[in-house]
């Protein structure tokens, strides 16, 4: 019993599209899971190696600017040293002002340098270079603590925001080689040239960011001119960091300290350009997947498709041989080399050989059919002989024996009487019985010729043959309104014929002998009966009624050869019917037949 | 047996079934002139004045042939078949009495222009009633050509 799913199943599909849509779905979910692992990993590999270039070049910048600054130090020391300045510090600034101004005032190499003071031990400026042009007055307080004699004697000071320039200090103590007798700090402009600045940048990558700020994130500036877009968090980690910059790009950044100073440095870089090379890579190989997929599922789909196809043809010559046509074959796939080849030509094979076997089995069941028919002819040809050749036998022994009686009666006595009664008895039994016989054997090769048959005409007809034998009329026979049947007309007036002369005969020695011929209607179609209320029989036999030769009363209360019952069943059965019989002894029988 | 007027030709090759239609038609007095013949042949030979019978006269026809069908040398139905095909012959009433109730036989016969066809009954008083009655209707009642 196969059950039909009710919702759609895998299995309903045919393989011809099973296979491919299978094929699909594996290289596309191998796709998907290469391409988002791909995806991830190399983005995180990328970013990697990103921030790790960011800070070796991070790195860089910080020392050369760390050299730089050193190199500026190491010039201001220098001139920390100076005679004219030492001299006039050691003074308190009382003397030599003029010498210690005209080294102050050399010292302006270039524009950047827009101030040259020197302070006192307390950090109060007592002489300025003619050549300042602006006056810059901050709390260098914490700058000038970071000096000592013996160690560092020359810093670079943080940022300073001086009516939106930028300026840096670099100060150095000034010593009389046991403590310092005062300060000279030079004020510059921090500003580069922007054709350099931009060559620096470009050295560093296309959407890079360049910026130099305090350590305490509160001034940064991009070389040119001081900048607002460096996130917050850009000064205490003196590390990796990713930001969103103003314009909404993803930026990746690497803040280190510059040494020798009070700044920081950063670079930054846009986090697309890390991740193009990376993102290109994914791509293309999505590209190329789908590409393959796209192939493998037409292969696939060829591939069912060459399964299919066979096995379609196959099914379609099965089908045709289960409806009787052999002469189909598998033709082309027979030549294939694969495994449908051998398919195809053992199914082949098969075909002949069900072919061969329905053949042989065709002619054995000709063959047999001709033995039969031989049999059957040489049975009628006994039956016939048996009826004809008995009888002429049976002839003259009822005749000699009744010409005996005849002609010897007043010369026989009783007893002589007597045996040829009985004589004449048995012959005339035995007569009874081959007839009855004869036809009984008959029956059985006769095919049935059906017609409508009038089933009350019929009863009446035999009712009246036979009464005509019956001396009197004592007998009452009531024959309803039977519907018509379709039968063989000749058999079912045996039937009344057996049925009506056994009613007629068990019920001769009773007074009022009563026959009802009758019928009722059912599920199954009309039964009919004959009802006698004769001798009847105990119901306790009737399973032998129906038997060939099979009796119910002896000889000598009713006589008969005990066939009639068994060739009205068989009748019946022909028609593909039933008889059942009810009785009570001494109150009558019904016989009941339908077909 | 008078040879002078055959009424009845027996034509019957069991000598018992002989016996009782001869005595059944000798008790109806219609046995008088009666010839018994046992095979299809002799019956040829009398009918036609052949052979044993060269002398008879053809003309002088029997009143009825009684005649079986299952005989040796020449069957009833040949026999039949002669009688009925010979212009001076064929108008001998012919009653096939036998045995057969066959029905191929009675087509046959019929067929071939048999006057009846009676088939013999086993009881010995159906038959002989049968044969007297049979030889009472030919021999009385019929008209003959």
């Amino acid at each position: 019993m196969r059950t039909k799913p009710n919702r759609l199943s895998l299995n309903q599909l045919s393989i011809h599209k099973r296979l491919p849509l299978l094929i699909c779905t594996l290289l596309l979910s191998a796709i998907v899971i290469y391409g988002f692992a791909n995806y991830y990993s190399l983005k995180k590999a990328s970013l990697l190696i990103g921030r790790e270039r960011l800070s070796s070049l991070t790195g860089q910048f910080s020392s050369m600017f760390g050299t730089s600054a050193q190199s500026i130090i190491k010039i201001v020391e220098t001139t920390a040293a100076q005679k004219e300045i030492t001299q006039y510090l050691e003074t308190g600034g009382n003397a030599y002002q003029k010498e210690a101004l005209n080294a102050l005032d050399k010292l302006h190499r270039d524009s950047s340098y827009v101030s040259i003071e020197l302070l006192n031990t307390e950090l109060v400026p007592i002489l300025k270079s003619d050549k300042s042009s602006i006056e810059i007055k901050e709390n260098i307080k914490s700058l000038a603590s970071a000096l000592h004699v013996g160690h560092d004697l020359g810093k670079v000071g943080r940022i300073y925001n001086v009516k939106g320039v930028l300026y840096y200090p670099v100060i150095a103590a000034v010593t009389d080689k046991k403590s310092i007798t005062g300060y000279i700090i030079f004020w510059k402009l921090l500003q580069a040239n922007p054709k350099s600045v931009a060559q620096l940048s470009q050295l560093v990558g296309t959407g890079a960011g360049f910026y130099i700020g305090n350590t305490d994130g509160s001034i940064w500036t991009d070389l040119v001119k001081q900048v607002k877009n460096v996130p917050s968090d850009a000064t205490k980690n003196h590390k990796a960091l990713e930001y969103t910059g103003t314009d909404g790009l993803r930026m990746l950044a690497n803040v280190q300290p510059i040494a020798h100073t009070d700044w920081l440095i950063m670079v930054s870089f846009p986090e697309h350009v890390v991740l193009k090379g990376m993102i290109d890579f994914v791509k293309w190989s999505v590209i190329i997947g789908l590409v393959l997929m796209a192939v493998g599922a037409f292969a696939a789909w060829v591939t069912s498709h060459n399964i299919t196809r066979p096995l379609n043809q196959l099914t379609a010559t099965a089908a045709a041989i289960s409806q009787g046509d052999y002469a189909v074959s598998s033709s082309g796939d027979l030549y294939r080399n694969d495994e449908f080849g051998q398919l195809a030509r053992v199914f082949d094979l098969m075909t002949n050989q069900v072919f061969r076997m329905h053949q042989d089995l065709e002619k054995k069941v000709a063959e047999r059919t001709s033995q039969l028919e031989n049999v059957n002819r040489e049975l009628e040809a006994f039956s016939y002989s048996v009826s004809h050749d008995l009888r002429t036998p049976l002839r003259a022994i009822n005749g000699y024996s009744i010409m005996l009686k005849e002609d010897y009666d007043e010369k026989l006595d009783d007893e002589g009487r007597r045996i040829i009664r009985n004589i004449l008895t048995n012959a005339k039994m035995m007569g009874q019985l081959i007839d009855d016989l004869l036809a009984f054997s008959r029956l059985g090769k006769k095919d049935l010729a059906f017609a409508n048959v009038d089933m009350k005409m019929l009863a009446k007809t035999v009712v009246d043959e036979l009464l005509t034998l019956e001396p009197g009329n004592k007998y009452s026979v009531a024959i309803s309104s039977l519907p018509p049947a379709n039968a063989d007309p000749t058999m079912i007036k045996q039937v009344w014929m057996n049925l009506l002369s056994n009613a007629i005969k068990y019920s001769s020695k009773k007074d009022r002998p009563e026959i009802e011929i009758g019928f009722k209607e059912g599920e199954s179609g009309v039964t009919y009966y004959v009802k006698d209320n004769g001798a009847g029989f105990d119901m306790a036999y009737s399973n032998k009624l129906f038997g060939v030769f099979q009796r119910l009363h002896s000889q000598d209360e009713f006589e008969g050869s005990g066939v009639g019952l068994a060739l009205v069943k068989r009748i019946i059965e022909k028609h593909k019917g039933e008889i059942i019989a009810e009785a009570a002894e001494g109150k009558g029988a019904t016989f009941y037949f339908r077909f | 047996m008078n040879e002078n007027k055959v009424e009845i030709l027996l034509v019957e090759d069991n000598p018992h079934d002989a016996e009782l239609t001869i005595r059944a038609l000798k008790k109806a007095n219609l046995a008088n002139r009666l010839i018994h013949l046992k095979d299809g042949a002799e019956a040829l030979d009398f009918v036609f004045a052949k052979g044993a019978f060269s002398e008879r006269n053809i003309e002088s026809r029997p009143k009825v042939i009684l005649l079986d069908i299952k005989m040796p040398k020449v069957d009833g139905i040949e026999v039949l078949r002669q009688i009925k095909s010979n212009e001076i012959t064929k108008t001998i009433p012919v009653v096939i009495m036998t045995s057969s109730k066959e029905e191929q036989d009675v087509i046959t016969s019929y067929n071939l222009g048999v006057n009846s066809y009676i088939v013999k009954p086993v009881e010995f008083e159906s038959f002989a009633k049968a044969v007297s009655e049979l030889g009472f209707y030919w021999l009385i009642t019929n008209q003959c050509a």
